[in-house]
């Protein structure tokens, strides 16, 4: 057994880290006063090859596995939450599902640009009354000469109105549920494909989320991905995946807001010593410290399963559940150990706690997560 | 015309010493391509990128680990690189000559090498290799061009700045202000691996020798005066005017 990351993957990581703690934090808490869809970092993450970390080198990513995509994402993160987020994402979703079930024709359109960071891409699933339950869409595909009509809206959409492509899930038949789900790629400038406002959020504001929606958008027959009733398939495919850049996103948060904390209870005097020496701040930075460390534990070791190509939804979502959980823990109580201060915008922590919150919400609920792990539980029990 | 770069790998800038058995003790991680250098290796890719150099050879001296430095030269666009090994800590002028030679041996006619090293925090380096190699040297170097055989370059002086043309072959040193060095991106860092590297064992004669290494010391001077607002006021006038020298 060996914990240590692999050589490579650790030179990868510093020049991660130096890029991002030089290009990206420094414009971390500017983005969150000030809201803008971060296009200048993501150009030089593009360039990095950051936004195409797991598509093979044929179509210019870098082809590496979920343990180097976890290990690289939460140096993002450690930076800034938001732009980890736009990150996972068009590694995620847009590309494995193009890569794994694209035609060579449509690997070859659009995987370069999505890898090089010429293109950003963007998830549609969720819609305003489904979440988790994604075979309770009602967005609807009809056949039309040559290929789809759309209509219907999708909510919470990362990148929504700046992503140039837009992975969509919609219903070629609704009465088939779940089977009955398509998956189809459709560029921004598609007529009848519109956005909403910017959501206001509590955190990761960078992250621009919007609604998306389809009025009788037309979607040719070679933008559809794979066959008719594949989509919902395709997507539960690839969750895992997802879930451990979530895993590793909630990993980066937890790290920055445990080195700040560390740091201000070293500096930081009160009745004449630094507070560090007060077991009440003593006993959280050791409890913060041990949670990121299992946290980091268990997103790593799922990760290396999935490289083994082994099945491992429990694991994923045991990772998902506990570095979300974890990260906002430890934001809070860094908060704590900041004191007054860490309630103030001129401090770090409590921008941290607000980018923190969502990774227990999104790509699965905690509740959606101890669903699945009660679920694998009992098939591994009950056989 | 091949251009060789010099670089050091140094304890990184961040990384926090400690001393054991009369050395400084790090983890290899805490290791990094010195700045300086990294000016070097900006200034031969952009030269070669405008086309007026044919090869960039990245040259090192240094333990083995130092090969981590050179890897970062390769995945910034090196083509290659010599390491010159030795676990000897040598001092500048003891580099000189091998570096010197190195030089020859690789046919350069331009030898970037950092303003300073951050380990000795010496400049000695660049000048004690021009004279090893009988070449003229343009110390802090910010601007650097190339003008058929001669290099056009300006460098920093105590009251201003000086421009300066010279024959190639020619040693330059860097410093801030001559480029902004780019990132390795990933990719090349992955393909800097396939890139050639010879090793080359070095046995040199240092000039100086490290008997000790003690880390300096953190006690804070700072003194808290007692009293009350006029006492500590008339106090604190009188230790900035006579003692700190600042009124």
């Amino acid at each position: 057994m060996d914990f240590a990351l692999p050589d490579d993957l650790l030179v990868l990581q510093r020049a991660v880290r130096d890029f991002a703690q030089r290009e990206i934090a420094p414009v971390a808490a500017e983005l969150d006063r000030d809201p803008r869809y971060p296009r200048s970092t993501l150009r030089r993450m593009g360039e990095m090859g950051l936004l195409g970390i797991l598509t093979p080198e044929a179509y210019g990513g870098l082809g590496l596995g979920y343990l180097a995509y976890a290990v690289l994402l939460e140096e993002i993160a450690a930076a800034d939450a938001a732009h980890a987020t736009i990150a996972s994402v068009t590694n995620g979703m847009p590309q494995s599902l193009i890569l794994a079930h694209g035609s060579a024709a449509q690997r070859d359109r659009w995987l370069p640009r999505l890898a090089a960071g010429e293109a950003i891409g963007a998830f549609c699933l969720t819609e305003p009354h489904a979440g988790s339950d994604a075979a309770a869409l009602r967005t609807r595909a009809r056949r039309v000469e040559g290929g789809y009509r759309l209509d219907g809206s999708k909510a919470w959409i990362t990148s929504g109105g700046e992503a140039d492509l837009y992975l969509v899930l919609a219903k070629t038949d609704p009465e088939a549920g779940a089977r009955g789900i398509t998956a189809f790629v459709l560029e921004r400038d598609t007529p009848g494909l519109s956005f909403g406002a910017p959501e206001r959020k509590l955190g990761q504001h960078a992250a621009t989320t919007t609604s998306v929606r389809f009025d009788d958008a037309f979607v040719p027959e070679g933008q559809r991905l794979g066959e008719e009733g594949q989509g919902f398939v395709m997507a539960m495919s690839a969750l895992d995946g997802g879930r451990v850049g979530i895993a590793a996103q909630a990993l980066g948060i937890a790290r920055a807001a445990f080195a700040a904390a560390a740091r201000h209870a070293e500096e930081r005097e009160a009745f004449g010593r630094p507070i560090r020496e007060f077991q009440g701040i003593g006993f959280k930075l050791a409890d913060m410290a041990t949670r990121i460390e299992a946290a980091r534990l268990l997103t790593h070791r799922a990760a290396w399963l999935l490289d083994r190509g082994t099945r491992a939804t429990k694991e994923v979502s045991m990772a998902k559940l506990a570095a979300s959980e974890t990260a906002v823990f430890v934001c809070d109580a860094a908060v704590q150990v900041f004191g007054g201060y860490g309630y103030s915008a001129d401090y770090p922590v409590e921008r941290y706690l607000r980018d923190a919150r969502v990774t227990t919400l999104y790509e699965g609920t905690s509740e959606i997560q101890r669903v699945v792990i009660s679920r694998q539980i009992h098939r591994e029990t009950a056989r | 015309m091949i251009i060789a770069t010099y670089v050091k790998h140094v304890p990184d800038a961040e990384a926090r010493l400690t001393a054991e058995g009369g050395r400084i003790a790090l983890d290899e991680n805490a290791y990094a391509l010195d700045g300086m250098d990294e000016y070097g290796v900006e200034a031969a890719l952009r030269l070669k990128e405008a086309g007026l150099a044919d090869e960039i050879v990245a040259l090192a001296i240094g333990p083995a680990r130092s090969e981590a430095a050179l890897r970062t030269a390769l995945a910034l666009g090196a083509d290659r690189a010599v390491l010159l090994e030795t676990d000897d800590d040598l001092d500048p002028l003891a580099q000189a000559e091998p570096l010197a030679e190195a030089t020859r041996a690789c046919g350069a006619e331009l030898l970037l090498v950092g303003g300073k090293q951050a380990d000795w925090d010496s400049a000695a380096l660049g000048p004690a290799v021009a004279e090893a190699l009988g070449w003229p040297v343009c110390d802090w170097t910010t601007e650097l061009g190339i003008e058929g055989r001669e290099v056009a370059a300006v460098h920093d002086v105590d009251d201003g700045r000086e421009a300066w043309r010279a024959s190639l072959p020619v040693v330059v040193t860097t410093q801030q202000g001559l480029n902004e060095p780019r990132y390795p991106t990933l990719p090349n860092i992955m393909k800097a691996k396939r890139k050639p590297l010879e090793r080359q064992p070095l046995t040199a004669n240092p000039r100086v020798v490290t008997l000790d290494a003690i880390l300096p010391s953190r006690a804070r001077r700072g003194v808290r005066l007692e009293g009350d607002a006029a006492t500590v006021a008339s106090e604190l006038a009188r230790r900035l005017r006579d003692e700190a020298k600042a009124l």
